[in-house]
């Protein structure tokens, strides 16, 4: 309220914007069509955990049907790669469920029929120790649906006996550091670990001011927060498509207790891999 | 510019420059021929590129129609420095040009000037220019060159045989599947560019091979 000049009092507008509040309340309440569009979305970005066989969701979260000594989780396609020729071509490995879920990133619009050849989400146990497990993630995994990953892998109340190594891919362009992008030796790797996880890393810690992104860093979170030992082996690469050079800078951790007894034959899973690189390179005339 | 690009070595040997580059493995149905890595500028210059293709072949023909312009306007043929600098000024043209992006290539040129000194240069997208006695530019650029300065003697550039192989031997470090995926070519004092054949190339790769077994066996004997 204010006064004016000939002593009429009139209704002064309020710069500090508190009448206008009660107008947008009314704007804010959610119609029932919102809701239906909310939850329309909602289900689209469902991560649904299917069972290999049936193709039925799983009831529980996976690690609480399985149990799990130790987890090896591979997110993106150089680090898929490195399990697939190192560690899976080096013993007898079964399909146990697959992840599957859409978001933005996917190229295909249809939620419910995803192809072999898109990006995928894969679990596996090794059939002469079926208590330790893979994960093969390709795809991209989005901040809403991080949490219903975890959810539906670990379950609301995961056992802490349980090891946890996780590999992926970054851009070296992300990496921060006082010396010049083009001094560093791309591609390196990095490791963060939880407060658990006592043993040594094979490569040195990733250093502040630096942090790890999307799913890795949900998993790690997860892990710290209940207590798992867990370790993340981040590879800062100049090419972020499958590389040879790239896959082969994960080659230190063959050699640490998360991957022992793992890993047989080098050479042939080197040629294994170099097999993979052949059938997977695009012919791209761009570059020379 | 070092990613996705395949290898290119150049050494400079007494009498010989040598240029090596990885062929990439071509689509089947596209025609092998019209891939270009090692590009003449002159009959006495020569050069290869690791980078975007498209903007090599913009500076290459900048630069070939510049070596003309010299010839017909000074009646001398470029010095490979001259040409060098021409190419890396119109790179660096590009780096402080609104509304342009620089040229995304690296380039390794080699060649003879009319006093018979052989030369290497190479170039980066800034616009920098330095010669070389043996460089290497590309994806594992750094290997080579390690490989190149423990294996540069005055020894394996004195003929032009061991210059080609020290070139052939470096590539094969990075390079997979060998000899087969290897390109050569040479300019020889007062002789104008020379591109080997695949048979060629093949007759040195195992020459090379027998020269590391031969060594290989002298090395069990002597431990023996």
């Amino acid at each position: 309220m204010a006064a004016t000049f000939f002593g009429e009092v009139v209704k002064a507008p309020c710069r500090a914007g508190t009448e206008d509040e009660e107008e947008e309340e009314e704007g804010r309440r959610e119609t029932p069509e919102d809701r239906e569009v909310r939850q329309q979305l909602a289900r689209k970005r469902e991560v649904r955990l299917l069972r290999r066989q049936t193709k039925t969701s799983l009831e529980v979260s996976l690690l609480e049907k399985y149990p799990c000594s130790k987890f090896i989780i591979a997110i993106g396609n150089n680090a898929v790669a490195f399990l697939s020729s190192f560690v899976m071509n080096s013993g007898v490995w079964e399909e146990v469920g697959c992840a599957k879920l859409w978001n933005e990133w996917c190229r295909t619009a249809d939620t419910t029929h995803l192809s072999s050849t898109e990006a995928f989400c894969g679990f596996y146990h090794l059939k002469s120790n079926p208590s330790v497990f893979l994960c093969q993630c390709s795809c991209y995994v989005a901040e809403d649906q991080q949490y219903q990953w975890l959810e539906k892998v670990f379950g609301s109340c995961p056992r802490k006996n349980m090891q946890i190594t996780i590999l992926t891919c970054r851009h070296v362009t992300d990496y921060k550091t006082l010396e010049s992008t083009g001094s560093l030796p791309s591609p390196f790797l990095k490791a963060l670990k939880t407060q658990n996880f006592k043993d040594p890393a094979c490569c040195p810690l990733l250093e502040q001011p630096n942090i790890v992104h999307d799913l890795p860093a949900a998993v790690l979170s997860y892990c710290q927060v209940w207590k798992i030992p867990a370790i993340l082996y981040l590879c800062y690469t100049d090419v972020m498509k499958l590389d040879l050079i790239t896959v082969e800078a994960f080659k230190p951790i063959l050699s640490t207790r998360s991957l022992k007894g793992l890993v047989k034959n080098i050479p042939q899973s080197t040629e294994i891999l170099k097999k993979l690189m052949t059938t997977n390179e695009i012919q791209s005339n761009i570059y020379t | 510019m070092d990613v996705c690009t395949f290898e290119k070595v150049g050494i400079r040997g007494t009498n010989i420059v040598v240029l090596g580059v990885e062929k990439k493995s071509v689509a089947k149905l596209q025609d092998e021929r019209t891939v270009r890595k090692i590009c003449a500028l002159d009959d006495h210059v020569c050069m290869a590129f690791a980078g975007l293709t498209a903007d090599a072949r913009v500076v290459i023909n900048r630069a070939r129609v510049e070596c003309q312009s010299h010839k017909l306007t000074v009646e001398d043929p470029v010095t490979v420095e001259y040409i060098t600098r021409f190419i890396a000024t119109l790179k660096q043209k590009y780096t402080q040009s609104n509304g342009r992006r620089p040229f995304g290539i690296s380039a390794l040129i080699v060649g003879f000037d009319d006093d018979g000194i052989p030369r290497l240069y190479q170039t980066d997208p800034s616009g920098t220019y330095h010669a070389w006695k043996a460089n290497a530019i590309g994806r594992s650029a750094k290997t080579v060159r390690e490989f190149l300065e423990k294996n540069y003697t005055e020894d394996a550039i004195a003929s032009d045989n061991e210059a080609i192989k020290l070139a052939i031997k470096a590539l094969l470090e990075v390079v997979q599947s060998g000899g087969k995926n290897i390109e050569l070519a040479i300019i020889r004092r007062n002789q104008p560019l020379k591109m080997f054949s695949a048979k060629e190339v093949e007759l040195y790769v195992t020459e090379i091979e027998k020269e590391k077994e031969e060594a290989e066996k002298k090395k069990s004997k002597k431990s023996v």
